[in-house]
């Protein structure tokens, strides 16, 4: 009984969500999982919403909740993507990226039943991305401000200000001093700033200083062709040539052929290719005294 | 994917700002989605060594999965006309297989796209609009990628 008024609760949430309504539909999930508390669904629903309203704390503690549940060994997918999310907004980047290679790998070899959408495979890889750049990032700067790095010093200040102002919104939207949209557009306002400024900033810091500020190229071999961007799971077609995963799935499902010789070709012709992905890692890990210009 | 065709469009704009092939010019790039190019054709006496065309590039969230629509421009300040080729459209729009759903391939990029049409026009012989063209301009309604051209004449 109770856990039939916990999802009336959960549907009543979902639909507030659809309707931009965050905090009515954070308050609706509450409700249902103090009726049930036993449903995960429920939990990773009231994530979602807190990611909306980036309570990053609230998103780890229901993701955390809801894996608990299932175990963290079954299949609970956007569980582990909020997850990855919640963390990376706590500039917790190597927490971060393990929860996205979770659900990236949860959604590439799923249980028979599991719900997974098209898109996700992409989305997903996209974030490993997401995460790999913030945890690379994040270390050198560590690095750097050990080092007494002046660079470092003024990004991690920016970064704490983004972080206040961020948390200003937030208030904001609890007190209804700010509508949900408001809340958003200035969210991303102060972000996109924020970034300029912090690339700004790296710009000026490489002029002054080329030989300890110089970015550094990245190999071709890393690159995936398609995206032009850095490979994490490259698989290899008959002919030799590397494709990010789930940038070739994406081809592959407008137009079965290889992107070079116009062959056809399909998924189960690929194959992992294992030492790239090694020299992809290596690549990754060899961060040493510089950083990626373009990385954003 | 709207992060895939931002991160790829930035990259290409980046690296076209450095060095492009004999003949071809940025124009404009300033809404990434919408790029313009100028095009000379060299060596070929149906086009003028000093007359440009420009072309309109027009990317969709899923590029370069999804191929960019590619037309040439009319226009009269600066003066800009459609040049003449028997896959040429009078309204500018272009019939080439690698421009096609079929013949699109993702690792093609904008740079390999204007060499291609430069080349389709250096060797072209005829001065021509294509079979139908007046009734083609007069009454289509769909867009570039919607058509779906026979390439029946692989001499030009």
């Amino acid at each position: 009984m109770a856990s039939y008024q916990a999802d009336q609760l959960k549907e009543q949430g979902n639909a507030a969500f659809r309707n931009g309504e965050y905090l009515e539909a954070e308050a609706l999930y509450t409700q249902a999982v103090q009726k049930y508390s036993r449903n995960p669904l429920i939990y990773t629903n009231r994530a979602n919403v807190r990611l909306k309203l980036q309570q990053w704390d609230g998103v780890v503690n229901d993701c955390s909740k809801s894996i608990e549940i299932t175990g963290a060994n079954a299949q609970n997918h956007k569980a582990w993507y909020f997850l990855a999310q919640g963390q990376l907004g706590l500039h917790h980047p190597n927490e971060a990226l393990t929860s996205a290679l979770t659900a990236y790998d949860q959604v590439l070899h799923p249980q028979p039943s599991a719900k997974i959408s098209p898109k996700d495979l992409e989305t997903f890889s996209a974030f490993v991305l997401k995460c790999k750049k913030a945890k690379f990032s994040a270390r050198d700067l560590e690095r750097l401000r050990r080092q007494g790095d002046l660079r470092a010093e003024l990004e991690t200040m920016l970064e704490t200000q983004r972080q206040r102002d961020l948390d200003e919104v937030t208030t904001q939207l609890r007190r209804s001093q700010l509508g949900n949209i408001e809340a958003s557009e200035r969210s991303q306002e102060i972000s996109t700033t924020l970034d300029d400024k912090i690339a700004s900033l790296r710009t000026v810091f490489a002029a002054a200083d080329s030989a300890n500020h110089k970015a550094r190229e990245v190999p071709d071999y890393v690159i995936d062709m398609i995206t032009f961007e850095p490979m994490h799971d490259p698989v290899m077609t008959k002919n030799g040539h590397s494709y990010e995963r789930a940038t070739i799935y994406e081809h592959l499902k407008r137009s079965p052929t290889d992107p070079l010789t116009r062959d056809p070709l399909t998924i189960r012709d690929l194959r992992p290719n294992f030492g790239l992905r090694a020299a992809c890692e290596a690549f990754w890990d060899s961060g040493a005294s510089e950083w990626i210009a373009d990385w954003s | 994917m709207a992060g895939m065709s931002g991160k790829r469009l930035q990259k290409e704009l980046a690296k076209i700002q450095g060095v492009l092939p004999p003949g071809i010019s940025l124009v404009s790039a300033e809404d990434l989605r919408e790029w313009q190019m100028d095009l000379i054709v060299p060596d070929n006496p149906i086009y003028p060594p000093d007359e440009e065309y420009r072309l309109r590039f027009h990317f969709s969230a899923n590029y370069p999965i999804e191929a960019p629509e590619v037309v040439f421009m009319l226009l009269s300040n600066p003066e800009r006309k459609i040049p003449m080729h028997p896959h040429i459209y009078s309204n500018g729009i272009i019939c080439l297989d690698l421009l096609d759903k079929q013949g699109w391939s993702p690792v093609h990029n904008v740079e390999s796209v204007c060499i291609s049409i430069q080349s389709m026009l250096a060797s072209n012989t005829k001065a021509e609009r294509p079979p139908g063209d007046a009734e083609f301009v007069r009454s289509n309604r769909s867009r570039p990628r919607d058509i779906n051209f026979l390439y029946h004449d692989p001499t030009v």
